[in-house]
């Protein structure tokens, strides 16, 4: 590499965007790269679905508009109900701002090609920078042998539709993420609720942040009404 | 205006959406043919979009540098001419003007082409030294200039590229800063190059576009 400051090649910083969950910008150089995929993995009761949302909210707040995908076929209506008692969503932010669409009914009678072509319909009508797939671990569950293929593809192309995706992960309680994923993706955020002392703790570890020069370890977390997710004891 | 360079700030998350918003503009009404560089990602996006959005196709050419370092397996059809990567895009210029004299193998008539843009121009510096980033953006103004009432939108993000928009800027005849409230404009895209000018929520309410 030249030392002429002409002719060296200039670094070309990503672009970020903020995750909304309280101290994870800090440790992650100010948030998720643009574009790319990003796992958050736990297992039942970590907060995948709360974290995913305060993505989608932090979006709307910089005019950055959210698709959120279910695999559960569940309706806009329980998913908002339970959602709502969290102070930073503003149910407002749906139908416009944050488009929900139900992916369930294609894993019915599943087919790769076919639910990939519905993804990226929406992706086409709606034009979001914000993503969720939650969860994406059912899909696996549908497609079995297409399942890296389809992965694979799916990754690809939702950052060619130059957007951020959020993908959750459901785990056993001894797993760290669905290791198929992992390979697929650009980041890999772990949600842990661990039992200490006759109590359970959660925690947050960025295991895999591409690109990042992000913090390691274990940061303990907190789910509060107000802000979802925060990052308690990050050390930065 | 009829030809020249407009040089548009747009925060880099909605590239997209903004190209869309010219194409539709420049085509639908402007009437105008022209081409799009891809080099962003793979010429089967903005298909994709186009054709989700009602855009006719039948007057744009792409030409596509980034699908062969893509692995994408995305379908699309379009015309397009095929460039074999992003790296010495300083020499795409004179290919395209051979390959409007007929000397290439391609199918450009730049005399033809009424807009000519690139998804995106910041992207070239992922593959090119800035100096070499810096000269095709020289040349390739120079080709379109050398060729009618070309209109060059050159989108860029000032905040995050700001020593390529200060080039770009000597080189444009027109400023556009776009700010957030695009964000949704897309529902009923269409643009218009009035001159100098900030576009904000307000002027996207008082339907300017």
């Amino acid at each position: 590499m030249s030392n002429d400051p002409i002719m060296r090649k200039e670094r070309l910083d990503l672009t970020r965007l903020t995750t909304g969950i309280p101290g994870l910008d800090e440790m992650i150089e100010g948030g998720y790269p643009f574009p790319s995929v990003i796992l958050v993995s736990g297992s039942a009761g970590t907060g995948k679905t709360t974290f995913a949302l305060k993505y989608l909210c932090e979006g709307v707040k910089k005019g950055e508009r959210g698709l959120y995908f279910t695999t559960l076929s569940e309706p806009t209506q329980w998913m908002l109900r339970y959602a709502s008692q969290f102070d930073f969503l503003d149910q407002d932010y749906f139908g416009d701002d944050i488009v929900y669409a139900d992916l369930g009914s294609l894993l019915m009678d599943p087919d790769s090609d076919k639910l990939l072509d519905a993804i990226e319909e929406n992706i086409a009508e709606v034009m979001p920078q914000r993503i969720v797939i939650d969860p994406i671990t059912v899909v696996g569950g549908m497609l079995k042998d297409n399942y890296r293929t389809f992965l694979f593809d799916l990754s690809n192309r939702l950052k060619n539709w130059n957007a951020t995706t959020i993908v959750t992960g459901e785990v056993r309680p001894d797993e760290l993420y669905p290791p198929e994923i992992s390979y697929a993706v650009d980041g890999i955020i772990l949600l842990i609720l661990s039992e200490e002392a006759g109590a359970r703790r959660k925690y947050l570890e960025v295991l895999k942040m591409r690109g990042t020069n992000h913090i390691t370890g274990r940061q303990s977390i907190d789910i509060t009404r107000a802000d979802g997710i925060v990052v308690l004891k990050a050390r930065f | 205006m009829d030809g020249g360079v407009v040089l548009i700030d747009v925060p880099s998350t909605q590239f997209v959406r903004v190209n869309l918003v010219l194409l539709k503009g420049l085509m639908e009404d402007r009437g105008r043919q022209g081409i799009f560089i891809s080099v962003d990602r793979p010429h089967q996006y903005m298909v994709h979009l186009m054709r989700m959005h009602q855009i006719s196709l039948g007057d744009v050419t792409f030409i596509d540098v980034i699908s062969r370092f893509s692995s994408d397996r995305k379908g699309g059809e379009a015309r397009v001419g095929f460039v074999d990567g992003p790296f010495h895009i300083d020499s795409l210029p004179s290919a395209l003007e051979e390959s409007s004299k007929g000397q290439g193998s391609g199918f450009l008539p730049l005399e033809d082409c009424g807009f000519a843009m690139i998804d995106n121009i910041a992207a070239l510096q992922i593959y090119n030294r800035n100096p070499a980033v810096e000269l095709f953006i020289n040349n390739f103004i120079l080709t379109a200039k050398s060729h009618g009432s070309m209109l060059v939108p050159m989108v860029l993000d000032k905040s995050r590229h700001e020593s390529l928009y200060d080039s770009a800027q000597k080189l444009s005849d027109v400023e556009i800063k776009v700010e957030k409230g695009l964000s949704f404009a897309t529902r009923n895209p269409s643009l218009e190059f009035s001159g100098n000018g900030v576009i904000t929520e307000a002027d996207k309410n008082r339907g300017e576009y």
